[in-house]
């Protein structure tokens, strides 16, 4: 596939930088600010449940939205389905390799037979 | 079982590597992908090689490959970055009271190479592994940032000759995040949120048709979670909801095992 992007190499560098930025401000200043005072016991017990929301929010957009933002089930049948498998595995295995592992099989041998 | 004793011997960047191992693995075809992505969109090895670094996050990537591709403005593509990357603020929150103590510098440098997932395997072993510290915590970081870069370069040297269906390796990381639910679920509770967060992160995605979903749904669930607990354990301590889940396959809080079974 030949270049569609006719920017040149400083135009890119530009948006490496700009992009670092964006990027580094919202991971530090949080560590920066949470770390440097006594943290009220309340902020904790809600930060506890952060992981599981957002773990959870980034699967969904993963396995029933679409690149364009809408949700979609149809076209997800394999996703969908190596989700349980996925889930199951997770559980009664706790290996992280484990999943992933059968997690990419699946999705594979799924959207070839799908 | 098998024994899952961890050798006190064995140095430190051996066992962060075991911790790190399934996490590593499945950033090479994501990677490669990746690297491929951006070699399309023009950008050179150089230039991939620091963008894995300096912003090292998959989906800013990706995003980065495929607007270009479209000749989307400058700016634009920067306020996408900037609303897709507003979730680290997320994570930086939830970690920061496991990085208590620590000095300026290394909370910087600790900040630089955090992302989703070496966040998702960090924050498990802190939450897990009392011994988990936040100097092991950054040799997490560092070895997944190590091979995804090399990944990254490695697809942008190879191009266009490497045909990888996106979807299929892209499930890696979202198998990932699947077990770190799975390993999140502690009582009913965590599992009701869980389809809380599931049903509004679909609502915000598409409201706002844009990442800034991930975070909205995320405050609010999160929110609602510790709303929901604080109340129970207050008005109804033998509330069902608290009902611990089954865990098989370990027991209680010990979840150490998966760094040995890579």
């Amino acid at each position: 596939m030949a270049a569609v992007n006719h920017w040149n190499t400083t135009q890119h560098l530009v948006l490496v930088i700009l992009g670092f930025f964006v990027a580094f401000a919202p991971r530090y200043l949080p560590i920066k600010i949470f770390t440097q005072r006594k943290i009220p016991e309340w902020f904790n017990e809600w930060m506890k449940f952060i992981p599981v929301s957002l773990f959870t929010a980034l699967v969904v957009k993963d396995v029933f939205v679409t690149p364009t933002y809408q949700f979609d089930i149809v076209h997800h049948t394999p996703e969908i389905i190596a989700s349980v498998i996925v889930g199951l595995i997770a559980y009664f295995t706790r290996s992280m390799a484990l999943s992933v592992v059968v997690g990419l099989v699946s999705v594979f041998l799924l959207a070839v037979v799908l | 079982m098998t024994k899952q004793v961890p050798n006190p011997n064995e140095p430190k960047w051996r066992s962060t590597l075991n911790v790190a191992m399934p996490l590593n693995l499945s950033y090479i075809p994501i990677g490669l992908a990746c690297g491929v992505l951006l070699h399309a969109a023009g950008f050179n090895t150089i230039l991939t090689g620091l963008v894995s670094i300096f912003i090292f996050s998959g989906g800013a990537q990706f995003m980065i490959a495929s607007m270009l591709t479209i000749n989307a403005p400058l700016l634009s593509i920067v306020l996408m970055l900037f609303f897709l990357e507003l979730r680290y603020a997320l994570l930086g929150s939830s970690l920061s009271k496991y990085l208590m103590g620590t000095s300026e510098r290394f909370k910087f440098i600790f900040a630089v190479s955090m992302n989703d997932e070496n966040y998702a395997v960090n924050y498990l072993k802190f939450a897990t592994d009392k011994k988990w510290t936040p100097r092991e915590a950054l040799m997490v970081e560092h070895y997944s940032l190590l091979f995804w870069t090399v990944s990254n370069l490695i697809g942008s040297l190879v191009g266009s000759a490497l045909k990888i269906d996106l979807t299929v390796v892209h499930f890696a990381l979202t198998a990932l995040f699947l077990y770190m639910i799975i390993m999140q679920v502690k009582n009913r509770l965590t599992i009701f949120i869980g389809l809380i967060a599931a049903v509004l992160a679909v609502f915000f995605l598409v409201l706002t048709k844009s990442t800034l979903g991930l975070v909205i749904s995320t405050l609010i669930s999160s929110f609602i979670g510790f709303s929901l607990e604080h109340y129970l354990r207050h008005k109804k301590p033998g509330s069902h909801f608290l009902y611990k889940v089954r865990n098989p396959g370990s027991k209680e809080a010990s979840a150490e095992e998966e760094s040995d079974e890579g």
